[in-house]
């Protein structure tokens, strides 16, 4: 993985911090587990504060990402002004209200402005927002806005449809319930016949 | 079919005595009676078991038993004393992954997710004996019983993220039939808790054999396992199939054929 740790920079003093932080995660685990009843001494649980504790690092390393890492230097002069499209991004994020994953697909599309952007990024820039404590809405909204400052293009849509763990598992206990987002800038918003041609594009199966 | 049930369970309480730390991991030397309540491990939490309740045995912290031998339980008022500490460390995961938890969306996050991974172990005070014992049938049928596509939902013990997939269960009553939902309240009482889907397969199998003792069971789980996908490889299509076989379904090819065409149809 290439992202670049923006705490990377700074050396020593915050990979000390790291590890700190490490391990107050990994002693709330463990109170979290004995607290559940369970035996923190057993086999299967040794070491899982540790293992928890870096999982939950990393679905949140979105945090010490920027937009600016990846992007700076994908971003390419070409005479294109047709809808580009990248659909079923594979996406995993944490619901802020319950730790809880939620997980689908992203499509993204804009119509460039003399800029096209490297095709992965735009999966990049959906990893950066999503591993974090998101909500859906929002997840969105930073993907399409990310996606508009960087390219300043004539048009950004967003459609996320994702399935929400904490709907799944718990609560109200729907299996097949699924949630979708979605944002139109510029002439998505604007011209009904482009956001037609999205919509058709991406969603049908 | 007699002679397999005497090979698969064996009725030897006395191997379950505390003593049997050496047990080998998933290795079924089955009781076939359990004693009424189940037994239970000394729990190191703050969880206090009424002394007078039978579910709770407390034997010396010493002996490490696998955890699929056990039956223990939880109060609801054991929940009630935990949430205060539960959603403290939520509170101090939240700042350690650098996150504001004054804000808006996280200000009752910790209560939220405490409350929600209590659910998620529920399993853990739900004992097989209250499910179970009135719908025990005696019916003569002795034709494969089958429920499949029980949805299942669990959390992996290593990784606290979660499992799920879908149980297949299958077994053949030896004049006592079960009422078919339990088969689905057996897979949420053991799914609902820290598992490893091995473990999962096996404890689910057993509770059935424990109480029916039928001629044979069969259990498959295909789950998708989380903490694969979302972190460490992310292989995204991956699933995992686990199965236990016991009795005449163990002995028997054609018996375990007819029970995996029948759940693949």
């Amino acid at each position: 993985m290439e992202y670049h740790h923006v705490s990377a920079k700074n050396g020593v003093a915050d990979e000390n911090q790291n590890a700190e932080k490490l391990s107050h995660i990994e002693k709330a685990y463990t109170t979290i587990l004995s607290e559940l009843g369970e035996d923190v001494k057993r086999e299967g649980l040794l070491r899982t504060p540790l293992r928890a504790a870096k999982a939950m690092q990393f679905l949140t390393k979105g945090y010490k990402e920027t937009i600016q890492d990846i992007l700076n230097d994908a971003i390419f002069d070409e005479n294109h002004e047709e809808m580009v499209i990248v659909k079923d991004i594979d996406l995993f994020s944490l619901c802020e209200h319950h730790l809880v994953p939620f997980f689908g697909k992203a499509h993204i599309a804009y119509l460039p402005n003399k800029k096209v952007v490297g095709l992965s990024k735009l999966a990049r820039i959906v990893e950066i927002y999503s591993r974090r404590l998101q909500v859906q809405e929002r997840l969105t909204k930073q993907i399409a806005s990310a996606i508009a400052e960087a390219l300043e293009p004539a048009g950004v849509a967003v459609v996320i449809e994702a399935v929400h763990m904490c709907m799944v598992m718990r609560g109200v206990q729907k299996m097949n319930a699924s949630t979708v987002t979605s944002v139109m800038l510029g002439s998505f918003n604007d011209n009904a016949e482009t956001r037609k041609e999205f919509l058709a594009l991406t969603m049908q199966k | 079919m007699d002679h397999s049930k005497q090979t698969q369970y064996s009725q030897n309480e006395k191997k379950d005595a505390g003593a049997s730390s050496s047990v080998l991991n998933g290795h079924f030397d089955g009781m076939a009676k359990r004693p009424a309540g189940g037994t239970g491990r000394a729990a190191t939490a703050a969880a206090a078991q009424p002394p007078g309740a039978e579910s709770s045995s407390h034997r010396p912290a010493a002996s490490v038993m696998e955890s699929w031998r056990e039956e223990r339980t939880r109060s609801v008022e054991d929940n009630e004393m935990s949430l205060p500490s539960l959603a403290a460390a939520y509170t101090t995961i939240l700042r350690g992954l650098g996150e504001d938890p004054q804000r808006q969306g996280l200000l009752k996050t910790p209560w939220r997710a405490a409350t929600a991974m209590q659910f998620f172990t529920k399993g853990y005070q739900e004992k097989i004996i209250d499910v179970l014992n009135d719908a025990i049938f005696d019916e003569d049928h002795d034709e494969m019983v089958i429920v499949k596509d029980i949805d299942m939902f669990s959390m992996c013990e290593h990784h606290l993220v979660p499992i799920f997939g879908r149980v297949h269960i299958g077994y053949l009553p030896n004049k006592r039939v079960l009422g078919l939902s339990k088969l689905a309240r057996i897979v949420e009482i053991y799914s609902r808790r820290l598992q490893v889907q091995e473990r999962l397969t096996k404890q689910i199998a057993v509770a059935i054999t424990e109480a029916l003792q039928p001629t044979g069971v069969g259990v498959v789980i295909e789950a998708t396992h989380m903490c694969m996908v979302m972190r460490g490889v992310q292989k995204m299509n991956s699933k995992t199939v686990t199965s236990t076989m016991l009795g005449v379904f163990r002995e028997d090819p054609k018996t375990r054929d007819e029970f995996l065409t029948l759940i693949r149809s």
